[in-house]
């Protein structure tokens, strides 16, 4: 064998220094918590009754922003979901400031469990915090869901349960755990099959996973879609292109 | 018998520690081997979340390092350290495996090709069934994983396992093999 081929201690040791440095790599990007310093609450919300020409049904449904806004962001999402915390805290700040508090862009929140079990009963919190607080105080609700994705832990699924949502709905000022959990038990099952058309309209538009957003203009009825935690710009783009088309 | 297969597997950790060693022997297969590392960690974790990974891909592709460190964090976020550990490991482990393949490839084409008829099969058996979560990504539905035992770890060290077999059985890639043994 020719010199060239034997295992040298120099190649052993940049060997040894690059895997460790890959793996402390991965780990630092893994470890790296998104600040969770930034919630958005947005200067109005509103409720509405009505289907819109893409299909959503609205009614139950947070909206944030002007009613009559020229487009609309369907934003499919799961508690449970680690990427939707990544959104809530980095995207949708400077999305609520420069695009729905603007009177550009309405947002509307639309359950999409799909992690863990427990992704159904916390949608089903959800809707009940919001029929509570929709026309005395809405942005309790904004308050609510941004609480829980912060008990959003550094890893696994197991944190979701009933004590952790009542924990932070006894948290939220304007919102009264007790007529939740009548809402929870008297209208669940009702809740839960009212999420069924906006779940097929999510699988029509093909996204597969959450967070998952439509982006539709009302008067055009052009549509664009965007799936994930993108940067804030993506989101821009995706609004500017949907309002001018 | 027993002496039989203690002897076999005594050859075959040889002949794995052959194979790991490797990319040692010279500075382009140490390079050959970090590149196929980095380039299947990026496969992998981008797979994870295909959808996301092509719109941000086609808007800049720039921002390729934005998606590989937030799907990082979504790996570890639903699969805990274990999970990502096992996609870094299986990224380390094919990068080797590619310039040893590359290497049997130079040999059988000189040689004939009965060498590497025997092993690339296996080399593409192990990461079929270790990138599960990139495949059940592209299949469908991404929250698939986390309802596979262990979140789809198991599935990653069931590749891993196979990777390991099949780098053990092709040993050296400058030697020949015979029944998982080397010599040359």
């Amino acid at each position: 064998m020719d010199r060239k081929s034997n295992i040298t201690r120099r190649r052993a040791l940049l060997a040894g220094g690059g895997i460790l440095a890959f793996g402390g790599g991965v780990a630092y990007v893994a470890s790296r918590s998104e600040s969770s310093e930034q919630h958005y609450v947005p200067a109005t919300s509103h409720g509405s009754t009505e289907t819109t020409g893409f299909g959503v049904e609205l009614a139950g449904r947070p909206i944030a922003g002007e009613r009559d806004a020229a487009v609309d962001i369907y934003y499919w999402t799961d508690y449970l979901c680690p990427f939707c915390k990544k959104f809530e805290t980095e995207a949708l700040p400077e999305i609520g400031r420069n695009h729905l508090d603007t009177g550009d862009a309405r947002l509307v929140v639309l359950s999409y469990p799909n992690i863990e079990q427990y992704s159904m009963p916390a949608a089903i919190w959800g809707r009940c915090v919001w029929s509570q607080v929709a026309d005395s105080n809405p942005d309790a609700f904004w308050n609510w869901h941004s609480a829980v994705f912060e008990e959003q832990p550094d890893s696994g699924t197991d944190w979701a349960d009933d004590k952790t949502f009542t924990r932070v709905t006894e948290r939220t000022d304007s919102v009264d755990v007790s007529p939740v959990d009548t809402c929870r038990e008297e209208r669940g099952n009702s809740i839960r099959e009212s999420m069924n058309p906006n779940l097929d309209v999510v699988q029509e538009a093909g996204i597969q996973g959450t967070p998952g957003f439509v982006i539709y203009n009302h008067e055009s009825g052009a549509a664009g879609k965007l799936v994930g935690a993108h940067p804030y710009e993506n989101f821009a783009d995706a609004i500017g292109q949907v309002m001018e088309s | 018998m027993n002496g039989n297969r203690t002897g076999a597997s005594r050859g075959w950790t040889r002949s794995l520690r052959d194979a790991l060693v490797y990319p040692l022997t010279s500075d382009l297969r140490l390079l050959s081997t970090a590149v196929g590392t980095v380039v299947t960690y990026v496969v992998l974790v981008l797979s994870s979340f295909p959808q996301f990974s092509i719109q941000v891909l086609a808007s800049d592709p720039a921002d390729v390092v934005y998606a590989v460190s937030a799907l990082t964090r979504e790996v570890y976020l639903s699969t805990g350290a274990f999970g990502l550990a096992l996609v870094a490991g299986y990224a380390v482990l094919t990068g080797i495996a590619t310039t040893n393949a590359l290497a049997l490839v130079r040999r059988a084409r000189r040689r004939g090709a009965s060498t590497i008829v025997g092993v690339l099969p296996g080399v593409i058996a192990a990461g079929c069934a270790s990138c599960g979560a990139g495949v059940l990504g592209v299949l469908g539905f991404v929250g698939a994983m986390a309802t596979l035992p262990y979140d789809g770890n198991l599935l990653r060290v069931g590749g891993i396992v196979l990777l390991l077999y099949f780098l053990g059985r092709a040993g050296d890639p400058r030697t020949c093999s015979l029944d998982g043994g080397a010599w040359g």
